[in-house]
């Protein structure tokens, strides 16, 4: 089941490098929040322990409860609800609805995102005994998300695709850490949650002082700071 | 004992909210500084002054961060007093001074955690909180340009720590069935790591936190967030925030070498390393603006550590007096550059000549500054280039030996160039403020003195704190 939701996740950075209008940006944000969610539930639903019961006996099972609170946080709350809220409104406020004029057409970037991700299929089909350690759809999607999110960031031309592209590589990464099977203690997952939501908080903030100060938010308006003048 | 300074900024900055009392501001970041020195001196004299405090697991004073976190402790006294001369006339209405003296306390306590910590991933999230908080200290002034450099350093630190994060991840996988992130697990088991996933694993982490670091070709965010910030600020990037970046490098690279795979880290090591000298080479002789020139330096430098590094041995040692002799000469040469900039209220190298004759003190401290970071001896840094060079004869890389040489004599000659055309020359008419007070001055004589001092006689215990933080690399 969980292969249905990890291969969604990859389409949906497809249909994010081929289209410009950044509303539908946010609203794949959304989906993918959501499809994180549904992945780690039926990671969850694998385990032994993951029945009613383990409300039952709350102190035995905190580290579990722990878990599922946190990852319902941060994928449906932050990566599903307050994010792309956030962006909407910062969105609204500086009137960019769409990314025109990317440096390369659509077509091309549909053709250049399918073959990354059908590269991360491939590299999930290695037989080798490194790839062992890992689970190798989570790995290859996951790889295939982070670099067509890299790839977008170069050739997107406004400063919000680009903040909108910094988080789906955050969603890609979060895949990653699942495909190495192993959890993080919860406390290095809340600081690493901390952190990506301030930082998108602040690239927020900046994109609006950015729109006051420069005329609009073409990335390559921001290049007045010169090695040679 | 260390939990002292790392609760004390945040006690200060929940004081400053409720208080909202101005003349706090600068008591608070002065308080802190001496907190923190008085205890990085006890931590590096081995005593305990608060025994009955117990650390926590997360933080440790050890062997190899200790001399990193005497030189934050001393670069941030000298910030501190520096600071409060340079902030004094600032017109900023007092909201906007509140905050600077949050994300300053807020930055200093990120890079502390970032180098107490005993885990990797802890490290990661100090790391990505130093981005965090300094990036509304180099927004500061509000300015278009300034806009446009707190944009870069957020972007491109944030995509090249959340790169960090991949690597931590693939660490984990090298690391099988070892369910740990601390340091102290990870060097112990380094051995049964899996060498594909731990040599990808620092693929990522060098990339990711060699941004952080400023190393070529990831460098790009530092020139321009280093000269639009408060120059207060710049010194404390420079001198600071580098280094804790550093030491995580170190401390990843000690797991490639305790797995016996470090071969290719030290290459990736001694390409990151010569390309930075080479960028610093390009770039420094044309640059008009002298901060721009500084940020430049400071790539070079952190280009000379990544090869002391990667030499390993005496390469390691030269490495940390390096590191020392840096931060205390480059935090003085930010801070005497926040002189000029309010003699002359110009980043123009072209726009201003003669320094010496408008303010002997800013014109001899700017020339004392070059000579340090030029490593002229006495500076610490000619014993630390010297001990470089030797380690390269030695192992007998002769040509990376010569390379070196060259893209240093070149960037010392770009330097030079502009750093004598400033300060000599006919009186140019000067703008800005007539008279700097006094402790825009005192900081960068004593961490001159410092430098130069240590450049001459290296007491043993100082000495024995180089030798273990270097050891087994």
């Amino acid at each position: 089941m969980e292969n249905i939701f990890i291969i969604l996740l990859g389409l949906s950075m497809i249909y994010i490098s081929s289209t410009s209008r950044l509303t539908a940006h946010i609203n794949m944000l959304i989906l993918q929040g959501w499809l994180l969610f549904l992945i780690c539930l039926s990671g969850f639903m694998a385990e032994p322990w993951f029945n009613l019961n383990i409300f039952n006996s709350v102190k035995e099972n905190s580290s579990h409860i722990l878990g599922i609170a946190f990852i319902i946080i941060e994928t449906l709350v932050v990566k599903s609800f307050i994010i792309p809220v956030f962006l909407k409104k910062v969105m609204k406020k500086t009137h960019a609805h769409r990314d025109s004029d990317a440096n390369i057409p659509h077509f091309y970037a549909l053709v250049i995102s399918s073959i990354i991700l059908f590269m991360g299929f491939m590299s999930a089909n290695i037989n080798a005994p490194e790839f062992k350690l890992i689970s190798p759809l989570y790995f290859g999607v996951s790889i295939a998300v982070i670099i067509t999110s890299l790839w977008l960031i170069t050739v997107k031309r406004t400063v919000l695709s680009n903040v909108i592209s910094f988080i789906t590589m955050e969603n890609g990464i979060f895949l990653l850490s699942l495909s190495a099977a192993k959890e993080m203690p919860v406390i290095i997952n809340l600081g690493v949650l901390l952190d990506i939501f301030i930082a998108v908080f602040i690239l927020g903030m900046l994109v609006r002082e950015i729109n006051t100060e420069f005329e609009d938010l073409e990335i390559s308006h921001i290049s007045e700071l010169k090695d040679y003048e | 004992m260390i939990n002292l300074i790392l609760i004390f900024p945040l006690l200060a900055c929940l004081i400053l909210l409720f208080t909202k009392k101005k003349i706090l501001n600068n008591f608070f970041i002065i308080l802190y500084a001496i907190l923190h020195f008085a205890v990085s001196i006890a931590v590096n004299l081995n005593i305990d002054f608060l025994p009955f405090w117990e650390n926590t697991v997360f933080f440790e004073a050890n062997g190899i961060n200790k001399l990193f976190l005497i030189v934050l402790s001393v670069v941030f006294l000298a910030f501190a007093f520096y600071n409060r001369g340079y902030m004094k006339d600032d017109i900023s209405n007092e909201r906007r001074l509140r905050h600077y003296a949050y994300m300053v306390l807020f930055f200093v306590f990120s890079m502390t955690g970032s180098i107490l910590s005993t885990n990797l991933g802890i490290t990661w999230v100090f790391i990505e909180g130093t981005t965090l908080a300094s990036a509304y200290l180099i927004y500061f002034h509000k300015t278009k340009h300034s806009i446009e450099a707190a944009w870069k350093y957020v972007f491109i630190c944030s995509i090249g720590i959340a790169l960090a994060f991949v690597g931590i991840i693939l660490l984990t996988a090298a690391s099988g069935s070892l369910e740990s992130l601390y340091y102290k697990d990870l060097f112990e088991h380094a051995k049964e790591f899996n060498p594909f996933w731990l040599k990808m694993s620092f693929v990522f982490i060098l990339f990711g936190i060699g941004t952080k670091m400023g190393l070529a070709p990831v460098h790009f965010w530092l020139p321009d967030a280093h000269a639009e910030s408060p120059s207060p600020v710049s010194s404390l990037l420079s001198a600071a925030l580098l280094n804790s970046a550093f030491l995580m490098i170190i401390n990843v690279f000690r797991i490639t070498v305790y797995a016996g795979c470090d071969f290719f880290a030290r290459i990736m090591l001694l390409i990151m390393g010569f390309l930075s000298l080479f960028v610093a080479a390009v770039f420094i002789y044309h640059i008009n603006n002298y901060k721009r020139m500084l940020a430049y330096s400071s790539i070079e430098n952190m280009g000379i550590l990544a090869i002391g590094l990667a030499l390993g041995g005496f390469g390691m040692i030269a490495a940390m007096m390096h590191l020392v002799g840096h931060s205390l000469i480059k935090a003085a040469f930010f801070m005497t550059s926040g002189n000029i900039l309010k003699l002359y209220e110009s980043k123009k190298i072209n726009h201003i000549e003669g320094i010496m004759s408008v303010d002997k003190a800013t014109g001899w401290l700017w020339i004392l500054s070059f000579l340090g970071i030029a490593a002229f001896p006495p500076s610490l840094l000619f014993i630390s280039e010297f001990l470089i060079v030797k380690t390269f004869i030695v192992n007998g890389y002769y040509i990376l030996c010569a390379l070196f040489l060259i893209l240093l004599t070149i960037i010392l000659y770009g330097t030079g160039h502009n750093v004598i055309g400033m300060s000599f020359g006919k009186r140019s008419e000067i703008i800005g403020h007539k008279k700097l007070c006094l402790s825009l001055y005192i900081p960068q004589i004593l961490l001159l003195a410092a430098a130069f001092w240590l450049g001459l006689y290296m007491p043993e215990c100082i000495s024995n704190i180089f030798l273990e933080a270097s050891m087994g690399l």
